[in-house]
């Protein structure tokens, strides 16, 4: 009965030791990347994984969410952010290699099919349904920028309008997609992700703020190697075609 | 007077009874299990509709499937002790006594439930819940709750079987003084036919669904209609008092006039019970033949044959029961009418505290 | 050392590893930060918010489980019906689904675009990104917790006690409230209490049907989730009142069952 137990016991612990483990010989390279680039990042990483002879593992989130996974040591190589803040934070920290800025992105108004919303100024009238980032995520405080930037009365009149404030951008979508809500300040990159299903309205020339997307190999990396050359790889190979695809900027 | 006639079908047996009690008798009902006793109580209480029957308490008619009428049990008025007693494990035993007293002012209800439970001698133990109270202490609670509704019937489905046997004779004296005071109709379902001689006035034996013969505990003993009420009917049941006697034994001397002595202790009033096939019978005048200690003269009543043995029925000082061969009716001559001596062991003798 | 003393031992540690991996957690949350700093956090606008909000919100969706899932509960327990194992085991499906997949179920029925979706919104009511949608996620989460310790509770009750309850004078209906419920307390406490923790700790399908807002649909998950990148402190605070009024229902729900001396007799 004991020996029963014993058994088992060696054969679960081995099961979770071999879960860390990868199914071939190909190294492993985890890469933490901002939930705005889940579609340009899956999209070159056969590719990209071929060229390294590794297996890619994202993890898509809130670049807040991830930075504060990395300063609790999680096993992750490569974060890509969606601003230069959280990077440059890291790397005064100790944790991150000298980060590279490798594209840009928009912020947009997008807007709900049958919601009616066609300009701007709409987000500002009374009864419309808006979801926003929360502050803690870039694109909360991209937003958070832009309304600074607007006029008082009107930023205010926007502000009045907002009824969810998502821990990542595709929450935004979410609320968008089902109709939820009216619009939503997302990137530029995910209109153009959602297809035909949201408008995107661009915000007034003064209003728009920079949106610089960073990213650095992690000083703890497995495979600090292979993690340099997949930051590298963002800026010129299959990977900044694909951003360039998506809707991103040049760094 | 309750009238109860119900038919209906119970998994394979078809229950067909028909049966009336008396205001202020308690007819036993005694089978076997899965006779259908506890349906026929099932039915009187309103928790069992048969497929067709009657039942009627005085004037009032509780249920009548041919003219659609059908009371339901809230509002019957019958005092149901169940077989495991069914004491509500939240309440209190005052608590559970003053349930059926809603209408009474708050004051008034408790104090109506320490009467009933000091009639009882529970009096010290009103605060206390079911769980704490003992198997003979519970049995009393559910009787006191009954009657605290003042029911016009009485039901009680095996009083007697969940009391251990020290506890057992205490509680079926309670219990047939309770029975002799209430003036309601009364009925008592039981698989121990001595317990339904003991607390019955009249008993019905029931089997398979169906009342194969009913009357006095000594009538069903003495001439069993069949084979299954023999059996059924066991022992003769003698009342007397007893006393230790000289040589260990204990004499008991018997309601209308003789003794009889018994291997068993005891002293008062007692049951003295035999079964018939354990008494010999003789022709009156011979000395009584072997090491038989017991032996009471009679008249032989009737004759019964059951299969392939008879049931005697005789007539002592009180009435006896036994049951011979065919061969020994023939050989003695045993016809109604004749005297005998009827003779049992003292061994064969038991003793039930009265 | 014998057989038997080498399996207690080997019991012994499985069961201490267990409390530990358990304990260590919860534990880690107090003592992580100073009582000061935890106070401090606490003391900020949206920490309040977000405990009020979820307080009111638990309470609320806690009560309709019960009214409504107390006879619901009762009707399965005592009658045998046609499709009887199909019902329970709908009930119990929730039980089983992901936070996730309970979000999408939910959007998917009652969100705007759901199957319910335009009957909701002609009748005025406003779910999505509201207060009341909140309840509807808690009420659909914890529910099964509920109604299947309900069931069980109700099942485990000796039939005798309603049938005396009848013949004393009381009907179904009355005797349902008088005895059958007590008779089954603690079964309905136990499952009360597993309903208001899982009530308290949704997250994922409350995110996801009605939004996070403060004040309006925030509650203490959506708070904690909001802060823990970059104000750990404030994270931890939440979480140390999260897990105090969690303990603190749980023992009183135990308290007020240990109060009634039901023991075993009367409901075999």
């Amino acid at each position: 009965m004991i020996r029963l137990g014993a058994c088992a016991l060696a054969a679960l612990t081995s099961l979770a030791v071999g879960c860390g483990g990868n199914g071939d010989d190909r190294p492993a390279l985890v890469i933490a990347a901002a939930a705005s680039l889940t579609e340009a990042l899956e999209a070159c990483a056969d590719e990209t994984g071929a060229e390294l002879g590794a297996e890619l593992r994202f993890s898509f989130a809130g670049s807040d969410e991830l930075a504060a996974q990395i300063r609790q040591g999680a096993r992750i190589d490569v974060f890509a952010a969606a601003n230069a803040q959280l990077p440059a934070e890291l790397r005064e920290e100790g944790l991150l290699e000298e980060p590279v800025e490798f594209a840009t992105n928009e912020l947009v108004l997008a807007a709900a099919p049958d919601a009616g919303i066609k300009s701007f100024d709409q987000a500002a009238e009374p009864g419309v349904v808006l979801v926003i980032g929360s502050e803690s995520v870039p694109v909360g405080a991209y937003t958070e920028a832009a309304l600074g930037r607007l006029p008082e009365a009107q930023a205010d009149a926007i502000r009045a309008n907002v009824r969810s404030r998502e821990p990542d951008v595709k929450g935004i979508v979410g609320k968008l997609t089902q109709g939820a809500a009216d619009a939503g300040f997302v990137y530029a990159t995910d209109v153009r992700a959602a297809g035909e299903a949201l408008r995107r309205i661009p915000l007034p020339p003064r209003a728009r703020p920079v949106v610089t997307l960073a990213a650095g190999a992690v000083s703890a990396a497995r495979e600090p190697e292979l993690a340099h050359r997949y930051v590298e790889g963002l800026t010129d190979g299959p990977c900044a075609d694909a951003l360039a695809d998506a809707g991103f900027g040049p760094p | 007077m309750l009238s109860l006639a119900a038919r209906t079908t119970l998994g394979d047996t078809e229950l067909d009874v028909e049966l009336e009690v008396e205001p202020g008798e308690c007819l036993a009902l005694a089978g076997p299990s899965g006779a259908g006793k506890t349906s026929v109580l099932r039915v009187a209480a309103g928790l069992l509709r048969p497929r067709a029957g009657r039942v009627a308490v005085g004037a009032r008619v509780w249920l009548d499937t041919e003219r659609g009428v059908d009371v339901p049990p809230e509002e019957r008025r019958c005092g149901y002790v169940f077989q495991d007693y069914a004491l509500f494990p939240h309440l209190s035993a005052w608590r559970n006594v003053a349930y059926p007293l809603r209408r009474l002012p708050r004051a008034e209800r408790r104090w109506r439930a320490l009467e009933l439970l000091d009639r009882f001698g529970l009096a010290a133990r009103a605060d206390a819940h079911p769980a704490t109270l003992s198997g003979g202490e519970r049995q009393r609670v559910a009787l006191a709750r009954a009657l605290a509704l003042e029911p016009q019937l009485i039901l009680l489905d095996e009083p007697l079987a969940a009391l251990d046997a020290r506890t057992r004779a205490s509680a079926a004296r309670e219990l047939a003084a309770v029975l002799r005071e209430t003036p309601v109709p009364a009925i008592l379902v039981t698989h121990d036919f001595t317990e339904a001689a003991q607390l019955g006035d009249r008993v019905a034996v029931i089997d398979r669904g169906r009342i194969v013969q009913q009357g006095s505990p000594s009538e069903l003993a003495a001439a069993p209609r069949s084979a299954f009420v023999a059996d059924f009917t066991g022992a003769v049941v003698l009342a007397g008092t007893a006393r230790p006697g000289p040589d260990g034994l204990t004499r008991v001397e018997l309601e209308g006039g003789g003794e009889v002595a018994s291997t068993d202790a005891g002293e008062g009033p007692v049951w003295a019970s035999v079964y018939p096939w354990e008494i010999t019978v003789e022709p009156a005048g011979e000395k009584p033949h072997g090491s038989a200690l017991n032996w009471v003269e009679a008249e032989v009543l009737t004759v019964t044959e059951v299969g392939n043995r008879v049931r005697l029925g005789l007539a002592g000082p009180q009435p006896l029961a036994a049951e011979v061969t065919a061969g020994s009716v023939e050989r003695l001559r045993l016809r109604p009418g004749a005297r005998v001596v009827a003779t049992w062991k003292a061994t064969a003798t038991r003793l039930v505290p009265h | 050392m014998s057989s038997r003393r080498a399996f207690a031992l080997a019991l012994g540690v499985c069961a201490g590893l267990v409390v530990l991996f358990l304990a260590l957690p919860v534990v880690a949350i107090f003592v992580d930060s100073s009582p000061g700093a935890l106070l401090e956090s606490l003391g900020e606008e949206g920490a309040l918010d977000a405990l009020w909000l979820s307080l009111r919100c638990t309470a609320i969706a806690i009560a309709i489980v019960l009214v409504a899932g107390t006879p619901a509960a009762y009707l399965i327990a005592t009658r045998s019906f046609r499709g009887r194992a199909a019902v329970i085991t709908a009930i119990e499906l929730p039980l089983v689904l992901p936070p996730a997949v309970a979000g999408i179920a939910l959007l998917a029925s009652l969100g705007p675009s759901g199957i319910l979706g335009g009957a909701i919104e002609s009748a005025g009511i406003r779910l999505s990104l509201a207060t009341a949608g909140v309840v509807v996620a808690l009420v659909f989460v914890s529910a099964p917790f509920y109604v299947r310790q309900a069931i069980a509770a109700f099942g485990a009750v000796d039939r005798t006690l309603l049938d005396a309850s009848r013949t004393l004078g009381v009907s179904e209906a009355r005797s349902f409230a008088r005895v059958m419920i007590p008779a089954a307390a603690p079964g309905l406490a136990a499952g009360t209490a597993l309903a208001l923790g899982r009530a308290l700790g949704e997250f994922g399908a409350t995110l996801m049907f009605a939004g996070s807002f403060q004040g309006i649909t925030q509650t203490v998950p959506l708070a904690i989730y909001d802060r823990f990148a970059t104000d750990f402190d404030s994270a931890l605070a939440l979480s140390a009142v999260l897990v105090a009024v969690s303990a603190a229902i749980l023992l009183a729900v135990k308290l007020l069952v240990r109060g009634e001396p039901l023991g075993g007799w009367g409901t075999r």
